[in-house]
């Protein structure tokens, strides 16, 4: 699932404060998910700007819709009956979601409302944590299952750096050394003779170091 | 500003709060009027954008009154109702609205004199702050 | 002329329609048995609806009493029969036949609809009130009076015909006849109640003889909105508001005028301090109140405190002196109240505008009588004789006996002996004419009755109606008429938008108010409803079985609480008040056009009980259960059962405690029904009424067990207190009553020889630290002392006290003790007595205030009152586990104070014993029959109503996320085949907390949806912009 989290309200309040009509648009997928840019948070963000207007004296003419899913056309193509009643989109999607709408409608100014993260999971209610970095070589089955390139600090692909201190990375007590994971993961498995064998160089062409992506289908063209 | 009276939203549970209202009615025990009960079955029900909503309709404070700790008759909606007024209170601060309009209180169902006097705290306690700024906003608005 | 009836058996008759009787019929008819409930009087309510206010709430009464007078008229369970009595019986329990003879009441009760026109016509109409009023040819009791009708007085009535054509329809019957009837019962309850000691006769307190001097219950109708003055508090003699009210203690009680009981009356050292707390909440300081007493007998629940609150905070003064005489100054009609102290030698005179005397209870002629039918003893008194371990049972089996004719009491335990009495009584209905068999027979045992239980209209479809809201406004009285100008609100109402109509309606919750509501609502074809009134938490079911009967779903009414929450709170400042109800009926009308109609859900009975503690309390209640076919899980915390009453002898009246609670252990443990679990602990609990589980720890490996039971009993007793005051746990000599108790059967040779025995009594009660009375130490100070004069007739003994509080008929044995010797001397927190050891004996050094002087005594035992203290830890741990209320001091919460002193406030509750406050062996027992009998009007259901408040998931806007599957506290929601979350509304408790964390608003409380509360929110501010 893609995080998110709701940018400082001030930035916000700035990006919409030329205009009068807002069309603020939410997204159900991973962004309700992970509790950022639902139909809940579409609603609050409306009111806390709302707010944040009167203070000057101004009231906003808000129109709060939450798509199904902002990173689809069809989706997006809802929006029409009333992008022509607002100055300007806010959008609670992630970048995907924000993109889509301003590819749509290319005469209305959007706005992202939130600041897209990483892919994660959660761990538990409320606390997600990076799981993922979409790099195009997946390598999980060489390493226990346990991402080095998304949880490594320095994504390291050959067992631990010097950093590492009683399991954790030097960067923080609070992160993991994801080789320590990866050793008691191997060791659990019974596969730990395999934590020595030395991973070639990583091609790093299908990540985004060679430019963006795209995925087609044929059958399904 | 001597004569600001302000209008205060209180959501009490239906178990606790509420009940000690009426206790508060039953022994003739006064509270200012100020205090607008709204009742909901428990304070884990109310929402942020319930609070939200009060502040934006003109509302001058907000509280949540639950059970006490451990008390709550849903087990834990008393906690996860401090969790949102805590969060509201940031998002009021971001925004340049005093947090301290809104709050979390806990009583239990005996304590009618609890409940006035928390009536009595959050009352003095918003009339000092003054009214809600977005009054003042709207205000000043209209006179330019 | 006589008709003769012959009605079915199986039927419980109650004799007598006050509280007591109410309470006991309501019980057994909510149990499924069928109640004859008889009363001589032309409506049921007794001598509670004459009072204006009850403590310790200062509650108005009619409002509280009156939802159970409806509930009663309209059960049909209850077949009532007013200006009844009962002229003969025969048989046995269980096959009683019963004659009752119904005098005429000229009144056709089906045709009349108390219109009021017959009391138009005949002006002087208004008769009410016991000495101050003229009686009228037609009258009603007060308003909410059930059966709604009048009756007429002919004897009384110059000109039939003419009353009869003021009648339009024709209810008025100028030829009724006294008819008799047979009925055959099963079981029969006493409950006629007790009448006022008349003082008039005594004419050193000048009642009847100066305009200004009261009984208590006549002040009390003076005090009341629908009294005869309206509420408005002067004396007659000169129409001018009183300035000193006097109170005299003890008129009619403990023996001291002509014609007076010996007994004390229990009751009103509490109802004088209400009147004087209810005067000095009105006047404030333009009217100062004084009580004259002999001893404060304020022992029940929380009463010591409401007696210091009266002093500290409301400044009542109270005088411990007997006044022997009032005397008018013929100029102003003030009344010169004369009286002596202690302390001092002279006499004083006080002036007073006005004088109230607190005069006690008598069982009434017409009592004897009846009791003489009934073929019952009486004592000396002529109250029904009982036992302290059965303190419901006369001396006839099958006969029972509740309320002020057993003894002089006040209204909650009144409720519990009601409710104990219909256990009893229920014990001897043939099994299937009550409750249901709990297990396998249940299906095809149908209870005929139940359907017709409810007898509603089918339910209007108002879906796609637009909303047309009536507005109702109570006055309740004076509660909120009298500080809100309630037509100018009802005016308001109607500017409000969607408000249709909107009248006031005086008592809403009164039947004539309910019908006309009801047919405001036919005739505007009304769609939503909003009741301006008290609190939805105590009136809401019957507002909503209202609209029912008006065709509309319940949850089509909204309350605004515009008494509880306002018009007492803002009762000084009118103008405030009147602004708030605006608000709040605003509100309440902004919410209600939300409102959509609900079905509740249900779900089948668990006819398990859960009885916690086995100590007297709780196997009396397991005991009474498990005899009616329930089986019962008693656990008891200790290896044995028994409790405190084990260690206890004798009581005051001489009773072998050991052997009848040998008698019960031995019935509790090979009874059949019981699973006795002991020791035991209770670890957890989850559930609802009618479906709770409860994990127990217990035999000697603490092995868990889970257990199911529909309802719980909790009878967890109470501890001796033990102090470390006066050398007690320190010196031999220093005992407390429950030792000397033991000492006095075990080792009388050890008491015999002891020449001098002081007692102090109070010690670690009445504190700071334990500030209620323990109500059992005075009696027990009596009672050992008693006995140690039986063993030594020349043992000296002083008993140190601060009031003795030997309530009912315990003053019998005070008197009986200060004629064989025994001393009693006062003191006070102030000076209290001093203790120092001496070798083997004890030297105690306290003030003799009467003389004066300081006096020494070495004792032989010095004997301390100790009484109880709660047990903290043990309630503190259900109070956690179980979701229950503690009041300060330890002791189980009760659901209402005066009402339901048996019921817990959570659904399903029921307390007895010393849990609830400390009391004797007879008043726990009593309590514990209670539980049992209020256990089985739940019980006797087969499926528990969940009501409509659950949580509801729209499948479309929910993202799957989770959040409602983890936020839940008792993880009922779940993502479901189809890729959403699902809520079983049967398994959901309705908190609400999945609604208000779902990020996709997916999720909606019913009852309380988001739109519904953002309306009020609407209906409170008008927008600013």
């Amino acid at each position: 699932m893609i995080t998110a989290e709701r940018k400082p309200m001030e930035e916000i309040i700035e990006s919409v404060r030329p205009y009068n009509r807002i069309l603020l648009v939410g997204c159900n997928e991973c962004v309700t998910v992970c509790a950022a840019g639902g139909r809940k948070e579409v609603g609050i963000l409306s009111s806390a700007l709302q707010m944040a207007f009167m203070q000057e004296g101004k009231t906003l003419d808000i129109k709060e819709l939450t798509l199904e899913r902002q990173c689809d056309p069809e989706y997006v193509e809802e929006l029409v009956t009333v992008i022509d009643q607002a100055d300007a989109v806010l959008s609670m999607a992630c970048g995907c979601g924000v993109q889509e709408v301003a590819r749509r409608y290319k005469d209305k100014p959007v706005y992202p409302a939130l600041n897209t993260l990483f892919m994660g999971a959660a761990e538990r209610q409320g606390v997600w944590a990076e799981r993922c970095q979409g790099c195009g070589d997946c390598i999980l089955g060489l390493t226990g299952g346990i991402c080095p390139v998304a949880r490594c600090s320095k994504r390291l692909l050959n067992g631990p750096c010097g950093g590492s201190t009683a399991g954790k990375c030097e960067i923080s007590q609070d992160v993991d050394c994801v080789w320590q994971l990866i050793w008691d993961r191997m060791k659990a498995l019974g596969i730990e003779n395999r934590y020595e064998e030395v991973m070639t160089a990583k091609d790093w062409r299908t990540s985004r170091d060679g430019g963006p992506r795209k995925i087609i289908r044929e059958d399904l063209v | 500003m001597k004569d600001f009276e302000p209008v205060i939203v209180a959501f009490c549970c239906h178990y606790c709060a509420y009940t000690a209202a009426d206790m508060a009615g039953s022994k003739r025990i006064a509270y200012p009027a100020n205090v607008k009960i709204i009742r909901v079955p428990c304070s884990g029900k109310v929402d942020t954008i319930h609070i939200m909503k009060a502040l934006e309709n003109g509302a001058d404070g907000v509280y949540v009154a639950g059970c006490l700790e451990g008390d709550c008759h849903f087990k834990n909606g008393n906690l996860r109702a401090l969790q949102r007024v805590k969060q509201v209170q940031a998002l009021l601060e971001e925004i340049g609205i005093e947090p301290e309009r809104v709050e979390m209180v806990a009583m239990s169902a005996g304590m009618g004199e609890r409940f006035a006097e928390v009536a009595f705290e959050i009352t003095d306690k918003i009339r000092k702050l003054g009214p809600n700024p977005l009054k003042a906003g709207m205000e000043n608005a209209k006179a330019a | 002329m006589q008709n003769q009836n012959s009605v079915q058996t199986g039927k419980v008759l109650v004799v007598g329609g006050g509280v007591g009787g109410i309470r006991a019929a309501l019980d057994i008819a909510e149990s499924g048995g069928d109640v004859v409930l008889v009363d001589n009087a032309y409506s049921i309510g007794g001598l509670m609806t004459q009072l204006d206010r009850t403590f310790p709430t200062n509650n108005c009464d009619l409002c509280t009493l009156s939802p159970h007078l409806s509930e009663s008229g309209r059960e049909l369970h209850i077949d009532l029969k007013t200006m009844t009595d009962v002229t003969g019986i025969q048989g046995e329990a269980g096959a009683f036949e019963v004659t009752l003879k119904t005098w005429p009441r000229y009144i056709d009760v089906e045709k009349c609809t108390a219109c009021g026109e017959c009391l138009e016509s005949f002006p002087e109409c208004i008769r009410f009130t016991p000495g101050l009023d003229h009686r009228a040819p037609t009258c009603m009791r007060y308003p909410q009076a059930t059966p709604w009708s009048y009756s007429v007085d002919m004897d009384k009535c110059n000109d039939p015909e003419a009353l009869e054509k003021t009648c339009k329809i024709g209810a008025i019957l100028p030829d009724d006849e006294a008819k008799e009837t047979l009925i055959e019962v099963s079981a029969v309850i006493l409950a006629p109640g007790a009448s006022i000691f008349d003082p008039s006769h005594l004419d050193h307190f000048g009642k009847g003889l100066y305009d200004n001097v009261f009984t208590s219950l006549e002040y009390e109708r003076i005090l009341s909105a629908s009294g005869p003055t309206g509420g408005i508090l002067v004396r007659p003699s000169d129409g001018k508001q009183p300035k000193r009210i006097a109170w005299i203690q003890c008129v009619g009680s403990r023996g001291i005028q002509k014609g007076a009981a010996s007994y004390c009356s229990s009751a009103c050292c509490m109802f004088a301090t209400k009147e004087a707390i209810v005067t000095r909440e009105r006047f404030k300081d333009d009217i100062e109140t004084v009580i004259f007493y002999m001893d404060m007998r304020t022992s029940g629940k929380d009463y010591e405190l409401y007696y210091q609150r009266a002093k500290d905070e409301f400044g009542v003064r109270f005088v411990r002196s007997r006044p022997h005489s009032v005397v008018q100054n013929p100029k102003d009609m003030n009344l010169a109240v004369c009286y002596t102290q202690d302390e001092k030698s002279e006499n004083i005179t006080e002036e007073f505008d006005m004088v109230v005397l607190s005069t006690g209870f008598m069982i009434s002629e017409e009592t004897r009588e009846m009791a003489e039918v009934m073929g019952i003893k009486l004592n000396p008194h002529g109250f029904a004789e009982t036992a302290s371990f059965k303190p419901v049972e006369t001396s006839r089996p099958g006969i029972f006996v509740c309320g002020m004719f057993e003894s002089p009491k006040d209204i909650p335990e009144t409720m519990v002996q009601g409710s104990a009495a219909a256990c009893k009584a229920l014990g001897i209905v043939p099994r299937g004419k009550q409750a249901k068999a709990p297990a396998d027979s249940a299906v095809e045992n149908q209870w005929d009755d139940y359907d017709g239980y409810e007898a509603f209209p089918p339910e209007r479809d108002v879906t796609d109606e637009t909303p047309r809201t009536g507005v109702f406004v109570c006055d309740c009285g004076f509660n909120i008429g009298g500080v809100i100008d309630v037509p100018a609100l009802v005016d308001y109402c109607k500017t409000i938008a969607g408000v249709e109509v909107a009248i006031a309606v005086g008592h809403g919750c009164s039947g004539e108010s309910q019908k006309n509501i009801e047919s405001y609502i036919k005739e505007h074809q009304l769609n939503r409803v909003v009741i301006g009134g008290c609190s939805p938490r105590t009136h809401e079911t019957k507002f909503q079985d209202m609209v029912r009967r008006a065709g509309l779903n319940k949850y089509l009414v909204e309350i605004a609480n515009i008494r509880d929450q306002d018009t007492w709170v803002h009762r000084d400042q009118p103008e405030i008040a009147a602004n708030k109800a605006r608000e709040l009926i605003r509100m309440a009308v902004a919410r209600v056009k939300l409102s959509i109609p609900l079905v509740d859900y249900t779900l089948p009975m668990n006819k398990d009980i859960l009885v916690v503690g086995g100590g007297v309390a709780g196997m009396t209640s397991a005991l009474a259960l498990a005899d009616r076919g329930f089986k019962v899980f008693l656990a008891e915390r200790s290896p044995r059962l028994g409790g405190m009453a084990a260690n206890i002898r004798k009581t005051l009246e001489g009773e072998d405690v050991r052997s009848k609670v040998a008698e019960m252990i031995e019935r509790t443990m090979n009874h059949e029904k019981i699973q006795v679990m002991a020791p035991a602990i209770i670890v957890d609990h989850s559930g609802m009424p009618g479906m709770f589980t409860t994990g127990v720890q217990s035999g000697p490996q603490m092995f868990y067990t889970s257990i199911k039971h529909g309802v719980t009993i909790l009878a967890t007793g109470a501890l001796p207190n033990k102090p470390s005051e006066y050398l007690l746990n320190e010196h031999d000599a220093v005992v407390t009553q429950l030792e000397l108790d033991e000492r006095i059967e075990d080792d009388p040779d050890s008491v015999k020889n002891a020449a001098n025995v002081v007692m102090i009594q109070c010690v670690g009660s009445r504190t700071k630290e334990n500030p209620n009375c323990s109500r059992v130490c005075c009696q027990a100070a009596v009672k050992n002392a008693l006995r140690i004069i039986d063993l030594n007739p020349d043992a000296n003994i002083i008993v140190l006290y601060r009031d003795m509080r030997t309530y009912g008929f315990q003053e019998d044995y005070y008197k009986e003790a200060r004629e064989k010797g025994v001393i009693f001397v006062r003191y006070s927190l102030e000076t209290k007595p001093a203790v120092e050891a001496d070798e083997d004996k004890v030297t105690v050094t306290f003030n003799e205030p009467i003389l004066g002087i300081k006096a020494s005594v070495t004792a032989d035992i010095l004997c301390l009152s100790t009484g109880f203290i709660s047990d903290d830890e043990s309630t503190e741990d259900l109070g956690f586990i179980f979701h229950l209320q503690r009041t300060d001091d330890g002791y189980f919460l009760e659901d209402h104070i005066k009402l339901r002193p048996v019921d817990l406030p959570v659904p399903g509750f029921f307390v007895a014993g010393t849990a609830h406050s400390p009391k004797n062996i007879r008043e726990s027992i009593a309590q514990a029959q209670a539980a049992a009998g209020r256990a089985q009007t739940l019980l006797s259901q087969d499926e528990i109503n969940l009501g409509a408040s659950v949580a509801k998931v729209d499948g479309k806007k929910c993202a799957a996320c989770l959040i409602c599957v983890r936020a839940c506290p008792y993880s009922i929601p779940f993502i479901n085949a189809d890729g959403y979350s699902e809520i079983d509304p049967a398994r959901c408790h309705g908190c609400g907390i999945c609604a208000a964390e779902c990020p996709a608003k997916a999720i909606q409380l019913m009852q309380f949806q988001d739109d519904q509360i953002l309306a009020r929110l609407d209906g409170l501010f008008e927008r600013m912009n």
